[in-house]
C-alpha cells in the first residue's frame, strides 16, 4: 500500500454550503483534509469513510453515523483507487453493492414463492377452516352485499321487463308452482335460514347460490327443462352449495386474495373487494370437489324429498356443453360423465313422486310470460 | 484533473443534466424484469436507483445533488403504511357489507379518505424526498402540516372537479405557495412566485379547445329535446324508457350522434394538447420556484416535448408489434397443446396463466418505455431549461433540518400516488 499519498478533492463541511479546495492526506489510519492555507480542516478514519451515491465519474465519501453532512468529491480516479483501497466501505467496483443486490433478489423472490404457495394451497385452507365459523346472520347479510353486485353483473337491462321472473299474472302461477318445489326441497333439507329462490331472466341454462340462502334459477334452464323433477335436481344442487357454504369460503377466498396480493402490488381496491369477490364467487371459485359435494347433496336431497335424484343427472347431461364460457357455477367440466354416474349411482330405485303436477309444471315454463 | 478545473465546469447560473439514456434503459430494464418475478417487492430498489440516477446526474452551478435514502427505508415506510391502511380498508369493507345508509355511503366516505390519506402521502413524501437530497453537504427539509395540505388539496380537488377544470391553475399556484414556502435549503427559505391567474390566462385557450365541443354537444341535445314529450315517455314508466324517448324526440339520434362526434373531437383534442399542457406547466413551476432571492427561470421548448412524446409513441408500437407476435406464438403453442391434450382444465388454466403473464409484461413494458422516454426527457428538459440568479448566495447557507422517516413514501406508494 501506498502511504502517504495525498490527492486533490472538493470538501464540503456539512455546516455551510461553502466549497473548499482541499488536499487530502492518505494516513495509516485515517484521511486528513488539509484547506489552501495548509490547516487541518478534518480528519476521518478509514473504519468510518462511506461511499455515497454520485454519478461514475465522482467518488463521493462521507462519514458514517454522523449526523453533519461532511462530504468529499474526489474526481480523480486514481486516487479514488487509492482511497477504495484503505476503506472497508468504499467499493468503486461495486462488488459489495452487486452482492447485498444479489441477496434482496434472491430473498424477495423467496418470498415471491411463500406467497403464491399461501396464495395457492394456504387462503382456500384458512377459507375452508373459517367458513363454519361465520355465524348464519353474518352469511345472510354477506348474502345481501354480494346480491347488489351479483345482480348488477347478471341484469343486462336488456330483457324489456323486469329481471325477477313471476311478477306478471301468468307468471304469479309460475311463482307458486316455484314455491312448492323450492318449500319441498327445503322441508327436507333443514337449513339454518330459510331458502329464497327466484328465476331470472338470463339466456344460459344455469344456475347461482349465493351465501345466506338465496338462489338465482336462469329462465334457460327452465326452457331447457323437460320436467319439474329436472329443475328441482338443480336446485337441489345448489341448495347443497348454500349448505356447504361454498358462497361464504369462495367471498372469503377472493377477499383474502385480493387482499394479499393488492397489498403487494401496491393497489388494493378496498371499496372495490366486494365486487371482486363477487366476480369471484361467479367465475372462479367453484371447484371441482364443491360441485362434486352439491351433487352428492342434491342427490341425497332428492331421495329425501321423495323425489326422483336421475333427474339431476339427465339435467346436467342436458347443459353439460352448453353453459355460457365463464359462467362455471353448475357445470362444464370435461367429467360431466363421471359426476353423472356418480349422481345416478346414489339415487334410490324407488318408485319417485313427481314434484309437480302437468298443469303446475306449464305454468313454472310460462314463469317469464310477459 | 484539478479541483479547479472540476469545480469551475460549470459556475455561474447553469444546471446541468449528465445522465445517459441508455444507462437509464438498462435501469429500467433491469428493473422491469426483477419487478415481474418478485411480484412487485423489487419496486423500492428501483425506485431508489431511479432516484439515485436523476440527481447524481442533476448539476447545480457545478455541483451534482446527493440523494441518500435507501430502499429499506421505503420497505419499512410501505411496512408502516400497510398497518396504518390495512384497518381503514378492513372498516371500508364492512362499511360496504352494511345494509344500510352507511352501506350506501360506503363508497363516498371510503373515497374521502382515501382520497385525504393520498393528499396526506404526497406531502409526507415530498418531505422524505427533500430530506434525502442532499447538495453541498447541506439537506433540504420541508415544514408544514401534512394534515393542513391534505385538506386544502381535497378542498381544491373539488373546486377544480366542479368548475371542469378552470380552478386548476389557481389550486396549483395555491398549494405549490403552500409546498415552497415550507420548504427549505439549509437555512435558505423558499416561496413560489408563480400566478395562478397567469397560467389561467395561458392555459384558457386549450380548456376552450377541448370542452368547447363538450359544451355544445350538450346544448344541442339540450336543444332536440321535446321535453314536453319526453317527460311524458318517461312518466308511463317501465323498462323501455329508450326506444319511447326516441319515438317522442325525432331528431334524438342525430343529436346523440352529433353529441358523439364531438365528444370524440374533445378527446382527440385532449390527446393531442396534453403534451402541450404538460410543458405549459412544467415551466410556469419551474420559473415560479425561489430559495431566498435567488429566481429559477424557466426556457422550456414546446417542441422538445413534443419530441419526447413522439419517441415514446415510436417505442410503444415498435413494443406492440413485438407483443403481438409473441403472443401469437404463445397461443398457437398453447392451442396446439390444447389439441393434443384432450384434458380441457389444464389448457384452460395454462391460458388464464398466459393471458396473465401477456397482462403483466405488457403493463411493465408500456410503464418502462414511458419512464425512459416521457419521463426521462422532461426531466432532463426541465433540467436543463433552468436558468439560476444570484447563485453566489448558495455559497453561504447553513446546515438545518433532519431527516424524516419514509411513512408519506409507504402510504404514497400503496395509495398509488407517488412521483419520481
Amino acid at each position: 500500500m501506498n502511504a502517504g499519498a495525498s490527492g486533490e478533492a472538493l470538501y464540503f463541511d456539512g455546516v455551510t454550503s461553502a466549497r473548499h479546495d482541499v488536499r487530502v492526506e492518505l494516513g495509516d489510519t485515517s484521511l486528513q483534509i488539509f484547506g489552501r492555507d495548509g490547516s487541518l480542516m478534518s480528519e476521518w478514519p478509514y473504519p468510518e469513510v462511506e461511499e455515497l451515491a454520485a454519478s461514475e465519474a465522482i467518488l463521493r465519501i462521507g462519514r458514517r453515523g454522523s449526523t453533519r453532512l461532511e462530504r468529499l468529491e474526489i474526481h480523480d480516479p486514481v486516487f479514488a483507487e487509492q482511497i477504495d483501497l484503505r476503506s472497508a466501505l468504499v467499493d468503486r467496483t461495486g462488488i459489495i453493492h452487486r452482492r447485498a443486490r444479489m441477496s434482496v433478489i434472491a430473498w424477495t423472490l423467496g418470498a415471491t414463492i411463500s406467497l403464491v404457495l399461501v396464495a395457492w394451497l394456504g387462503i382456500p385452507a384458512i377459507a375452508t377452516r373459517l367458513t363454519p365459523l361465520v355465524p348464519p346472520g353474518i352469511e345472510r347479510r354477506l348474502g345481501e352485499a354480494v346480491d347488489v353486485q351479483i345482480r348488477g353483473m347478471l341484469d343486462n337491462g336488456q330483457a324489456g321487463a323486469d329481471f325477477d321472473c313471476g311478477k306478471t299474472s301468468t307468471g304469479a302461477r309460475g311463482r307458486v308452482a316455484l314455491d312448492k318445489i323450492v318449500r319441498r326441497l327445503e322441508a327436507a333439507a333443514a337449513l339454518p335460514f330459510p331458502l329464497r329462490a327466484e328465476v331470472v331472466r338470463r339466456e344460459e341454462a344455469n344456475a347461482v347460490a349465493l351465501p345466506g340462502g338465496r338462489i338465482y334459477v336462469f329462465q334457460g334452464l327452465i326452457d331447457k327443462a323437460d320436467t319439474a323433477d329436472e329443475v328441482a335436481g338443480v336446485i337441489a344442487h345448489e341448495i347443497g352449495h348454500v349448505a356447504n357454504r361454498d358462497g361464504t369460503r369462495a367471498v372469503l377466498q377472493g377477499a383474502g386474495l385480493s387482499f394479499l396480493f393488492g397489498m403487494l402490488l401496491g393497489d388494493f381496491v378496498g371499496g372495490g373487494a366486494v365486487v371482486l369477490a363477487a366476480r369471484t364467487l361467479l367465475q372462479l371459485s367453484y371447484t371441482r370437489e364443491a360441485e362434486t359435494a352439491a351433487d352428492a347433496y342434491g342427490a341425497g336431497l332428492m331421495n329425501a324429498a321423495g323425489g326422483d335424484a336421475r333427474a339431476l343427472a339427465v339435467m346436467l347431461e342436458k347443459i353439460g356443453g352448453a353453459t355460457e364460457p365463464g359462467m362455471k357455477i353448475l357445470l362444464n367440466h370435461p367429467e360431466t360423465a363421471a359426476r353423472v354416474a356418480a349422481i345416478n349411482k346414489l339415487a334410490l330405485a324407488r318408485k319417485a313422486s313427481p314434484f309437480l303436477d302437468a298443469e303446475d309444471w306449464v305454468a313454472l315454463k310460462k314463469i317469464c310470460a310477459g | 484533473m484539478t479541483s479547479l478545473e472540476a469545480g469551475g465546469i460549470a459556475m455561474g447560473g447553469g444546471v446541468r443534466f449528465l445522465g445517459e439514456r441508455r444507462s437509464y434503459w438498462r435501469l429500467l430494464i433491469k428493473g422491469a424484469l426483477l419487478l415481474m418475478f418478485t411480484l412487485g417487492i423489487y419496486r423500492f430498489w428501483l425506485a431508489t436507483d431511479i432516484r439515485r440516477f436523476f440527481w447524481s446526474n442533476t448539476e447545480i452551478a457545478g455541483e451534482p445533488l446527493e440523494y441518500s435514502g435507501t430502499a429499506l427505508e421505503l420497505l419499512l415506510g410501505f411496512l408502516i403504511a400497510i398497518a396504518i391502511l390495512v384497518p381503514v380498508y378492513a372498516g371500508i369493507f364492512l362499511a360496504a357489507l352494511d345494509l344500510g345508509v352507511i352501506g350506501k355511503l360506503s363508497g363516498v366516505i371510503g373515497f374521502a379518505a382515501l382520497g385525504f390519506l393520498g393528499q396526506y402521502a404526497i406531502y409526507r413524501a415530498r418531505r422524505y424526498r427533500l430530506t434525502r437530497t442532499i447538495y453541498r453537504g447541506l439537506r433540504f427539509h420541508q415544514q408544514g402540516s401534512a394534515s393542513v395540505y391534505a385538506i386544502r388539496a381535497v378542498l381544491w380537488w373539488l373546486l377544480t372537479a366542479l368548475t371542469l377544470g378552470l380552478a386548476y391553475p389557481f389550486q396549483l399556484a395555491s398549494l405549490e405557495r403552500y409546498k415552497m414556502r415550507n420548504t427549505f435549503f439549509g437555512d435558505l427559505a423558499g416561496h413560489f412566485a408563480g400566478s395562478g391567474s397567469r397560467l389561467f390566462l395561458r392555459g384558457l385557450l386549450m380548456w376552450l379547445l377541448v370542452f368547447a365541443p363538450l359544451i355544445i354537444a350538450g346544448l344541442t341535445v339540450f336543444g332536440a329535446i321535446d321535453w314536453t314529450a319526453l317527460t311524458e315517455a318517461l312518466a308511463q314508466g317501465g323498462d323501455d324508457a329508450m326506444s319511447r324517448i326516441e319515438g317522442s324526440n325525432p331528431g334524438f339520434a342525430a343529436a346523440i350522434a352529433f353529441a358523439m362526434l364531438m365528444a370524440s373531437i374533445s378527446v382527440g383534442m385532449a390527446g393531442l394538447l396534453y403534451p402541450a399542457f404538460q410543458a405549459l406547466v412544467l415551466r410556469w413551476w419551474l420559473s415560479g420556484l425561489r430559495f431566498g432571492a435567488i429566481e429559477v427561470r424557466s426556457h422550456l421548448r414546446l417542441r422538445d416535448v413534443y419530441a419526447a412524446y413522439a419517441r415514446f409513441i415510436g417505442y410503444a408500437i415498435l413494443f406492440t408489434i413485438i407483443l403481438g407476435i409473441g403472443s401469437a406464438v404463445v397461443f398457437g403453442l398453447l392451442a396446439a397443446i390444447g389439441a393434443a391434450r384432450a384434458d380441457g382444465a389444464a389448457g384452460e388454466i395454462l391460458a388464464t396463466l398466459a393471458l396473465l403473464v401477456g397482462y403483466v409484461v405488457a403493463a411493465l413494458g408500456y410503464s418502462t418505455i414511458y419512464r425512459a422516454t416521457v419521463m426521462f426527457s422532461l426531466w432532463q428538459l426541465g433540467v436543463e431549461s433552468l436558468k439560476l440568479s444570484d447563485v453566489a448566495l448558495l455559497d453561504d447557507v447553513k446546515a438545518r433540518g433532519l431527516p424524516s422517516s419514509a411513512v408519506g413514501e409507504g402510504l404514497a406508494d400503496a395509495l398509488n400516488v407517488g412521483g419520481y
